[in-house]
C-alpha cells in the first residue's frame, strides 16, 4: 500500500495474479509478506472447519466454511482458487445429497492444500527478498 | 480525522487491510476491531461512532443482527465476499457494499458515498411543519399530516394522513435530528413515526392507520417512555 522503493521487483509465482497484488498493495513487499503470514495463520483454522463439516456431512456448514476461507485467497492473488470456492458454494446451494459433492470436494480440497503450499513458498521468498532489500 | 469507525470482521487479514486503508485515508479513525457481533454491540452500547465497516457472515449472530440492536444510526459499509445481500442492504440503509478484497481506490469511493446529504429539509426542531424537496418543488408538510417516515436506501418516504407518499433524498439519521422531537420518534433504523398517530402496539409492531411499523429492540424502551401509558 505504501510505496517501497526497490531496485528489482519481486517475482511472484505465475499462479498468483500479479495485477491483483499490485492493485491491493502496490510494491509494499514488507506488507505483502505480512499479509501472506496472516493468511497462513488463518488458513489453518478455516481449513479445519471445512474438514470437520465435510466429515459430519453437514452441507450448510460446509458451504459456510468454504465461504469463509474464500476471501483469504483473494488477499494473496490466488483468484482462481477463490473462484473455485465460489463455484463449490454454488454447488452446495443446490445439492440434494451429500454424495453428489464428493468429487468436487476432493478436487477443491486438493487445490486448497496446493494453495497453502504455494503461499508458504511465496512467504519464504518474500522474507528473503525483504531481508535483502532492508 | 473527521469520521470515527469500528470494524466488525472475523477475518484478521481483512480487518488489518481495512485498518490500513483507514489510516492511509487520514480521514477515518478506527475506534476498535471486533470479531463478532456480541463484542461490537458491547462497545456500541457505551460508545458512538459515525461509521461501521461490517462483515455479514460471522460466527454467532450475523452483521444485520447488530444493526437491529443498536440504538443509533451510524453509516454502514458492508464488507463481504457474497453478492446476495442487496435486498438486506437496501432494507438496512447500507451506504455501500465492498467485496473482499477491494482496492484502496474502491475504499475511497465508498467513503465518498457517505458524505452527509444536504438535499432535504428546511425546519427547526420546535416547528409544527417541515418543507421537503420533492417532485421538483418545496412542499410544506404539517407535522400533524405526517403518519411516518420510512427509509428507502438513500431516499426517505413521507406517508401522510391522506395516504399521499412523498419521496425525497435524505436519510433517517439526518431526519431524526431535524424533525420536531415532541411529535416524532425513531422506532427502528428505517422508521420515524408521528407519536400522535399511533393506533396500537402489539409486541414489536406499531400500527398507524393500517400500516405496520416494526419497532427495534433497541428503540422499544424509548417508545414505551414516550407513549402515554396509564
Amino acid at each position: 500500500m505504501n510505496s517501497q522503493s526497490s531496485d528489482k521487483p519481486f517475482i511472484f509465482n505465475e499462479k498468483i495474479d500479479i495485477q491483483c497484488i499490485n492493485d491491493l498493495y502496490g510494491d509494499d513487499y514488507v506488507y505483502i509478506e505480512e499479509v501472506f503470514g496472516t493468511v497462513l495463520t488463518e488458513y489453518k483454522m478455516l481449513a479445519e472447519n471445512i474438514t470437520s463439516s465435510y466429515t459430519s456431512q453437514n452441507i450448510p456448514a460446509l458451504k459456510s466454511a468454504v465461504h469463509k476461507i474464500k476471501p483469504i485467497f483473494g488477499f494473496v492473488g490466488l483468484t482462481i482458487i477463490q473462484q473455485q470456492c465460489q463455484d463449490f458454494e454454488d454447488l452446495c446451494q443446490g445439492a440434494s445429497s451429500f454424495d453428489l459433492l464428493a468429487n468436487d470436494f476432493n478436487e477443491l480440497n486438493d487445490n486448497l492444500i496446493k494453495s497453502k503450499s504455494l503461499i508458504e513458498e511465496e512467504k519464504r521468498k518474500l522474507e528473503l527478498f525483504n531481508r535483502q532489500h532492508a | 480525522m473527521n469520521l470515527s469507525c469500528i470494524i466488525v470482521e472475523d477475518l484478521q487479514v481483512a480487518a488489518n487491510y481495512l485498518r490500513k486503508c483507514c489510516e492511509r485515508s487520514g480521514s477515518v479513525e478506527v475506534k476498535g476491531h471486533f470479531i463478532n457481533v456480541h463484542d461490537a454491540l458491547s462497545f456500541l452500547n457505551e460508545n458512538s461512532v459515525d461509521l461501521i465497516f461490517l462483515d455479514v457472515e460471522m460466527p454467532g449472530a450475523n452483521g444485520f443482527e447488530l444493526l437491529d440492536q443498536i440504538a443509533f444510526s451510524p453509516k454502514v459499509i458492508l464488507t463481504t465476499s457474497k453478492k446476495d445481500y442487496a435486498y438486506n442492504a437496501f432494507q438496512y440503509n447500507v451506504s455501500d457494499y465492498l467485496m473482499k478484497p477491494f482496492t484502496y481506490q474502491r475504499f475511497l469511493e465508498s467513503l465518498q458515498k457517505i458524505q452527509p446529504s444536504n438535499e432535504t429539509i428546511s425546519t427547526n426542531n420546535g416547528s409544527d411543519h417541515i418543507y421537503i424537496k420533492a417532485d421538483g418543488k418545496l412542499i410544506r408538510l404539517n407535522n400533524d399530516s405526517i403518519l411516518y417516515i420510512e427509509s428507502m436506501g438513500d431516499y426517505v418516504k413521507f406517508v401522510t394522513h391522506d395516504n399521499k407518499k412523498y419521496i425525497t433524498h435524505n436519510t433517517i439519521k439526518n431526519l431524526e435530528e431535524k424533525v420536531n422531537k415532541q411529535d416524532f420518534l425513531k422506532v427502528h433504523r428505517s422508521y420515524i413515526v408521528n407519536l400522535h398517530k399511533i393506533d396500537d402496539m402489539r409486541e414489536n409492531m406499531l400500527f398507524i392507520k393500517g400500516n405496520e411499523i416494526p419497532v427495534s429492540k433497541a428503540n422499544k424502551a424509548d417508545v414505551f417512555k414516550r407513549l402515554n401509558i396509564i
